[in-house]
């Protein structure tokens, strides 16, 4: 297992070089830069430009560059921002939090939603209610997460006159405050997640429960809440997690819109900030922890395989 | 007489072949139509989408860029079916038009995804090795990146404009076809069919084109149906953020936040793009079910 986690991560830190360096020559061949849009009005001179230009190292090769940024990584340091000056480890280390915490509360909401469903339309396979629920989960995969947004904050503000309060403010700061300004955003994520795991949730259940051990269980007269919650459910877990694993890159992405919607500053908005900004050392350390949370999660949720599953475990 | 039959067959062998292929074809499309009630309704309404997409100019009462002063933030009434925006148009004729960049975005970025989906998935499948090895380090390089994070990184590097989101969102699916088409790939070249053909001397794009591609296209067409639907939305959301389609074009993601501005003095303007568009994508989604269910009992429960 261990020598399993090791291999996987070694490709995992392959995957994060290739992808950081596709990032770093893609934002650097597309014309435009931090330069240029600083000094675009002001009739700065060759000179002038050059100066800024190796003042802020962007002088040199890109490879030249992306070897230096690289180096910088592994010893901790992501850099400094063109634009503001301050050093990105603390950009991204103010911004992180909102994002895991608005995906952690989205995975949470959306797993008590989808998993309870799923089960109760493999157990009513067929009937009214299933063809209900099922009808519902791809509606909920079709609405994108921002109108719901949009259609959230309408709502309350018209029906209720209650808009979320302004001014960021952490959970630790305030948790009150805090939640009242991340549910929504969470409930619009988890909506969609949610309608994914119940689809699979469904079909994985049912798939256990036309299993001949299932057959032999019911035979034997377990009770058919054993059946369902202890053998069926459980035999189906392991698909369900990897669903939420691979879904993860959608929720991570949809927290983009969400954050700008609720304005909250996380990591996604801060992408969203910097990239028309150009500001190189932001925009590739967002995307790299980004990525890395990704293969993070899934790794997490291969290793969580053993957990739910002793036959994986053992082998 | 079973012998005369096969005589009569042989000279008009290609004439023949094809006679079948088309009438399996229609078969196929006549079962479809009498099993798959969800998916008929579905690929009826994107098919009316379409003709209402195509034949804009005709239907739409006002001009979708046209303002007028006298009518700002109008409700819905009879004249202006879904109310005015704050410039005064008419949000019902953008709607219309908005149904073209959605339907443009939506079929470009599938078709040619597919396209260099397939022909990257083949390479890849076929030659095995070190070929292989390389395209998919590269593949899960790209999509190691959530997928809006990573469409909104080239969109806003390129720049608001609908070729530069469906640069983008190429991109983004690329990867997806690829690795269906590998995988696919991998299991037709082990196929018995595909070593006869190689030993009576076949070359690589032969067998590419004769056994593998129809033998993938059903896995090919529900992953398209479904990536449709993504597709729209992505193009919605980069809209949304203005860096997708520029103004003054009638985007639905566009209008939606042009409307987040007026949320409390016209909801009417939050409404009506998000039900057209969550509605297209529904159809999208529903006729991708319908076809996997169609095309692939085995992955259905």
């Amino acid at each position: 297992m261990v020598e399993y986690i090791v291999r996987r991560l070694i490709y995992g830190v392959l995957v994060l070089l290739l992808m950081v360096t596709f990032v770093f020559v893609v934002m650097r061949a597309v014309p435009g830069d931090i330069v240029t849009l600083q000094l675009a009005d002001s009739g700065a001179s060759e000179e002038q430009i050059e100066v800024l230009e190796a003042e802020l190292g962007l002088d040199k090769s890109i490879m030249a560059q992306l070897g230096a940024w690289i180096k910088g990584v592994v010893q901790g340091d992501l850099g400094t921002s063109l634009w503001s000056g301050l050093p990105v480890t603390e950009i991204i280390k103010e911004r992180i939090p909102i994002t895991l915490q608005l995906s952690i509360m989205s995975i949470i909401l959306a797993t008590l939603i989808g998993i309870p469903i799923g089960v109760i339309s493999a157990v009513k396979h067929n009937s009214f209610v299933d063809h209900l629920l099922r009808i519902t989960s791809v509606g909920g995969l079709s609405i994108p997460n921002f109108w719901l947004g949009l259609i959230l904050l309408t709502g309350l503000a018209l029906l209720f006159n209650w808009i979320p309060p302004l001014g960021f403010q952490s959970f630790f700061e305030n948790p009150i405050v805090n939640l009242q300004q991340m549910i929504l955003p969470a409930i619009c994520l988890a909506i969609t997640l949610s309608a994914s795991i119940v689809r699979m949730t469904r079909s994985a259940v049912l798939e256990v429960l036309h299993s001949d051990f299932i057959r032999t269980i019911r035979s034997k007269g377990a009770k058919e809440r054993v059946v369902i919650y202890k053998h069926a459910l459980r035999n189906s877990l392991v698909s369900v997690i990897t669903l939420i694993g691979l879904q993860v890159g959608y929720l991570l992405g949809g927290t983009v819109v969400l954050e700008s919607i609720f304005s909250l500053p996380g990591l996604g908005s801060l992408i969203f900030e910097t990239v028309s900004a150009r500001d190189y050392p932001v925009i590739q350390a967002a995307v790299l922890i980004f990525g890395a949370m990704f293969l993070l999660v899934n790794l997490v949720v291969d290793v969580m395989y053993g957990w739910v599953d002793p036959r994986i475990r053992n082998s | 007489m079973s012998q005369v039959q096969v005589e009569s067959e042989f000279p008009i062998k290609k004439n023949l072949a094809r006679r079948t292929r088309l009438s399996r074809i229609k078969n196929q499309c006549i079962r479809f139509i009498s099993t798959q009630r969800i998916g008929l309704i579905s690929a009826l309404f994107i098919i009316l989408v379409i003709i209402v997409a195509i034949s804009a100019p005709v239907i739409a009462p006002f001009d979708p860029v046209e303002q007028n002063r006298e009518a700002f933030l109008a409700a819905p009434d009879v004249q202006h079916l879904m109310g005015t925006d704050d410039l005064g148009r008419d949000v019902f004729s953008r709607i219309i038009y908005g149904a073209r960049i959605s339907l443009l975005v939506g079929f470009a970025t599938v078709i040619i995804s597919i396209i260099l989906g397939t022909i990257i998935g083949m390479i890849s499948g076929f030659f095995g090795g070190v070929v292989d090895m390389i395209i998919q380090r590269v593949m899960d390089s790209i999509m190691a990146i959530p997928a809006l994070i990573l469409a909104l990184f080239i969109a806003a590097l390129l720049g608001p404009a609908v070729k530069n989101v469906i640069i983008a969102l190429v991109i983004i699916e690329i990867p997806r076809f690829a690795r269906i088409v590998r995988g696919e790939m991998m299991r037709i070249r082990e196929t018995n069919y595909v070593e006869a053909s190689r030993s009576v001397g076949a070359n690589a794009l032969r067998i590419i084109m004769r056994h593998g591609l129809p033998n993938m296209m059903a896995p090919i067409i529900v992953m398209a149906s479904l990536a449709f639907g993504q597709t729209i939305i992505a193009e919605a959301s980069l809209s949304f953020l203005g860096i997708g389609t520029p103004p003054p074009n009638p985007s639905w993601g566009l209008m939606l936040s042009n409307a987040s501005r007026y949320m409390e003095s016209a909801p009417w303007l939050v409404f009506f793009p998000g039900v057209a568009l969550s509605l297209l994508v529904l159809a999208f989604n529903l006729l991708g079910d319908a076809l996997r269910d169609f095309l692939d009992p085995k992955l259905s429960s």
